[in-house]
């Protein structure tokens, strides 16, 4: 076998393989099976989900990572919510508020040092003040807070979800669910099942065969109805299991864990098969890994530039194929567990923007045959998943959607659409950056594959201009059966229709002559500054309907984004002389 | 000479240049118009940039404005022309170019249906609570002065008069009635304070405008802003005045005379249109997701009663799910009152059909014409490969 057939399987195989290793479950901790116990489905954010999402989401809320290191080793989001909810001692310690602010360091008596994270206990003597200043900021439109007060308001969730957990099983500085059962109708009792119910930030009790399937209960609820006589039958394994975990006993912890799956799979089988498929999910991180060999890709390409251009070409082609197949599963196991279609909010839309551009520069690639389109689908789906990566931050990733928004119909259409109108453009834009820089950097340019570069954002361009033209219909039909308004020059439609127009400008200019070779991939580089705008900018004005996800820190990011740019634009248009492989 | 002129005026009026303007044109209007929602609001910012034909801004130290851009109408009547000369004139009558004939022909239908939605829509709001029956619809923006003959309560009989009459300041007889309604003076929006002892005597002599100082003020700008139409009226009936009133949408106390047993109430309210069917509201439903306050769903269960189509039927609006009915559609819009009272957007727009229609056009249109490009692309390439091969 030659080594260049080699080069076209070995790394997408590769890619398969880390897949399929990440799917392992992870060992046990101290003997305790403790992933085991987080498959348990729960009902929070009005979706039933295992324990184990609930975890990462909010561990990856306030800490902005999923590892937690503390005394010298990590720990999962499994771990972690375990010690939340069952050792809140060991908890407190941990350092996993993120608080980059210095005024909100300043508010606790601390200077900025290289000390990020902070621990529940360090801020324990500083909440009151905490609470009073984000109380005052929250008065505030959130678009007009300054950094302090965004900073703080930030803060303040994170602590409130903190305290959401620890007050889930059982009540804050008591025993434990334990005592609860044991003391059900002593005159104090009754509070506490109140204040458990009302604190609790997920229910994790599975209504009973028979029972309304969307009725599950907070414990609190539960003891409640347990002192009235009616005891729920996974109270007890989860109360033996939380005291296990309390005093480190594994036998009796994995036991407790064993009994209450077989309680929770004798009345909701379907719920535990499916947070045993979302789990799957959330172990194998599929974006994460196709971030990851999407790189890999990038890498062999620069390798062939610099020699085996066959060899590293081939390989670096099947590293992006293997990675584009772990991202279309991740994204079609989101569709499944979710029940519905890919793009639901940011975190999705940049996902599926990426993948998009992906598909699209195989294709490209297939026809083609030069290494610059797996460049630049590379790029794209590496881009595009950091990209995700820290929109997850703004909390949980599988959210529901509100009424106006809620129908599968036209978001399947008309989002879906749109946001292949996004990726086509990108792409274009892209492909238009691979030309500048190979015009600056590469000193032997030969002039078909110039021609082909121009051909291949050319065909982009048309694509994105009916993907991006037929998504904003679509918008304007579901606008007209949702609101009566085919048009309401809404932030969003403005921003779909500035790509629409912006791409018949260029086939216009082109068609007519205006424009040639460097014109085409100025402009093509243009269309990425105006996606961006449409894609984040608007979100960041505050009016309309769309305005789905401000942030700050997304703000920087654009203004240096549409600058790099603005910048690329200047480069395409210097004459040629000033390039390194300009004909002497 | 005025002939070559007009020429040239004629060809470059179909030129590719002139369309590329005006969409770089139209692009600019679009990021003006989004930016200046957050000052505007939608409705505001779209009437300056988008439904003008120029867009007018004031200058320090000078009384009137002046023309700064054209409108998005200007614009988008140039590209009109623009394509339907370019179509006349360059595009050639053959079988490879029907997919740009398409794609311009539904993209002139579709400026064309912009203007209609402009020029015809009627956007009114229906608000019913739970178990009443409503027949008329209220528009959010616009007011009138209404009359009510309120000596049957349970069939009070009113009479309206639009802002644009008000406007006219003349005599407004009302018909079906003895009255006439005599404007002395008409404030498009005006703040009512309570009178203070070293102001001038009040313009009205009798209800509670007796006590009100009146003053003019600027137009609401945004959409959450009210303007507080204001007149004040002389009601007449058979030679005698009942005196001098001020009516406002910002007054809520009741003002009424008695005419010949008749009891009249006089107030401004949001200008209504009564329909000849009526709408009863049997159900308002709020679905949240289970264990959140996040909202599902809305949904009303509403009965309609028709006398003169003899329809009779219960109909679920909800969202997403218009009824469409007598020319208009009645969307799940809002609610209030602690879910007993449902508000549905009822939009009147004869042109409803024309994007979709424009819009399929556009769409074939691209698909044709990309799919010959490619296809004849692919023929070259495939050529060139078996050249160099």
């Amino acid at each position: 076998m030659n080594l260049n057939r080699l080069a076209k399987w070995l790394p997408a195989v590769l890619t398969l393989a880390a897949a399929i290793f990440m799917m392992m479950p992870p060992r046990p901790v101290r003997g305790m099976e403790i992933e085991k116990f987080c498959r348990m489905p729960v009902l929070e954010g009005g979706r039933v989900k295992p324990l184990d999402s609930v975890a990462r989401n909010a561990i990856l809320l306030i800490q902005e990572r999923q590892t937690i290191r503390f005394e010298n080793r990590t720990l999962s989001p499994d771990e972690w919510i375990l010690d939340v909810m069952f050792r809140p001692a060991v908890a407190d310690q941990q350092p996993i508020f993120s608080i980059d602010d210095p005024d909100v360091l300043g508010l606790m008596g601390m200077a900025q040092s290289n000390q990020r994270r902070f621990s529940f206990a360090t801020l324990g003597p500083h909440l009151d003040e905490i609470v009073k200043q984000a109380q005052t900021a929250m008065g505030i439109e959130a678009v007009k807070r300054s950094r302090f007060q965004s900073a703080v308001v930030k803060l303040y969730g994170r602590l409130e979800k903190y305290h959401g957990l620890r007050n889930s099983m059982q009540l804050m500085d008591t025993p434990g669910l334990f005592m609860e059962l044991q003391t059900l109708n002593t005159p104090e009792a009754a509070a506490r099942h109140q204040a458990l119910a009302e604190l609790a930030l997920f229910k994790p009790l599975a209504p009973l065969a028979g029972q309304d399937p969307d009725a599950w209960l907070s414990v609190g609820t539960a003891l409640d109805r347990a002192s009235a006589g009616s005891m729920h039958p996974s109270l007890l394994p989860l109360a033996r299991a939380g005291a296990a975990y309390t005093v480190g006993d594994a036998a009796s912890f994995n036991a407790a864990t064993a009994d209450l799956a077989s309680q929770v799979s004798s009345v909701r089988p379907e719920a535990l098969r499916r947070a045993g498929s979302e789990l799957l999910f959330n172990r194998v991180e599929p974006f994460y890994i196709g971030m990851i060999f999407y790189m890999l890709a990038l890498g062999g390409i620069f390798f062939s530039w610099l020699g085996r251009r066959e060899f590293f070409q081939e390989g670096a082609f099947s590293f992006l194929w293997g990675a584009a197949i772990i991202h279309t599963l991740g994204l079609a196991s989101r569709i499944v567990l979710q029940g519905r279609p890919p793009v639901t909010n940011l975190y999705s839309s940049a996902v599926f923007v990426g993948w998009g551009a992906v598909i699209l520069a195989i294709v490209l690639e297939r026809m083609y045959r030069r290494g610059f389109a797996t460049a630049v689908g590379a790029a794209s789906g590496f881009v595009s998943l950091i990209i995700a990566h820290h929109l997850a931050m703004e909390g949980d990733t599988m959210e529901m959607m509100r009424a106006v928004l809620d129908s599968n119909f036209w978001l399947a259409t008309h989002v879906v659409t749109i946001t292949i109108g996004y990726s086509a453009t990108f792409l274009a834009g892209a492909i238009a950056i691979a030309f500048t820089l190979r015009k600056l950097f590469a000193r032997n340019r030969d002039e078909a594959t110039t021609k082909v570069l121009a051909d291949m954002t050319y065909g982009i361009i048309c694509f994105a201009l009916l993907f991006s033209f037929v998504g904003t219909v679509l918008g304007g039909i579901w606008a007209d059966q949702s609101w009566g308004r085919f048009w309401g020059w809404d932030p969003k439609e403005n921003g779909a229709l500035l790509i629409v127009l912006w791409n018949a400008v260029i086939l216009h200019a082109r068609w007519a002559g205006y424009i040639r070779e460097k014109g085409l991939m100025a402009c093509a580089i243009f269309g990425n500054i105006i996606t961006s705008l449409s894609w984040f900018g608007v979100n960041m004005l505050g009016v309309g309907l769309h305005s789905y996800g401000f942030t700050d820190a997304a703000f920087m990011w654009l203004f240096l984004f549409i600058g790099s740019q603005l910048v690329l634009i200047g480069l395409t248009l210097l004459p040629d002389s000033f390039h390194v492989g300009a004909k002497a | 000479m005025i002939k070559t002129y007009a020429l040239r005026f004629w060809n470059g009026l179909a030129s590719m240049q002139v369309t590329i303007v005006s969409m770089i044109l139209l692009m600019a209007l679009v990021v003006l118009c989004t930016l200046a929602q957050t000052d505007l609001g939608t409705f505001g910012a779209v009437k300056v940039y988008m439904r003008s034909f120029l867009v007018w801004r004031y200058f320090p130290g000078l009384a009137f404005p002046l023309p700064i851009f054209p409108g998005g109408a200007l614009v988008g009547l140039v590209l009109v022309f623009n394509l339907s000369l370019a179509g006349i004139r360059r595009l050639e009558a053959n079988w490879s170019k029907c997919g740009l004939w398409l794609a311009h022909g539904g993209l002139i239908l579709l400026v064309a249906g912009e203007f209609s939605t402009g020029a015809f829509q009627v956007e009114t709001n229906m608000s019913i609570e739970n178990g009443q029956t409503v027949n008329w619809l209220e528009s959010p923006r616009d007011f009138e002065l209404t009359v009510t003959d309120v000596t049957n309560p349970a069939l009070p009989q009113a009479y309206g008069v639009p802002e644009s009459l008000l406007a006219k300041g003349k005599d407004v007889p009302l018909p079906g009635t003895p009255l006439t309604i005599r404007v002395k003076k008409f404030y498009p929006n005006a703040t009512l304070t309570r009178l203070g002892p070293g102001d001038p005597p009040p313009l009205a002599t009798q209800g509670v405008g007796t006590g009100v100082k009146v003053a003019e003020a600027p137009l609401a700008a945004t959409e959450t802003e009210v303007n507080m139409v204001t007149a004040i009226v002389e009601p007449m009936a058979g030679g005698h005045s009942y005196g001098t009133w001020l009516a406002s949408n910002g007054i809520g106390a009741p003002q009424s005379f008695i005419h010949e047993g008749h009891t009249y109430t006089l107030g401004v309210h949001n200008r209504r249109y009564y329909l000849p069917y009526s709408i009863t509201l049997k159900k308002f439903s709020h679905d949240v997701y289970p264990g959140t306050q996040i909202p599902k769903n809305f949904s009303s269960l509403v009965h309609i009663s028709d006398p003169t189509r003899g329809e009779e039927r219960d109909v679920l609006i909800s969202m997403n799910q218009p009824l469409r009915y007598d020319g208009r559609a009645f969307y799940q819009a809002s609610f209030g009152k602690g879910d007993q009272l449902s508000i549905l957007q009822v939009v009147k727009n004869p042109g409803w059909l024309i994007p979709y229609i424009s819009c399929t056009l556009i769409t074939l249109g691209l698909l044709i014409h990309f799919g010959i490009t490619l296809r004849r692309s692919m023929k070259k390439r495939h050529e060139t490969q078996q050249v160099t091969a």
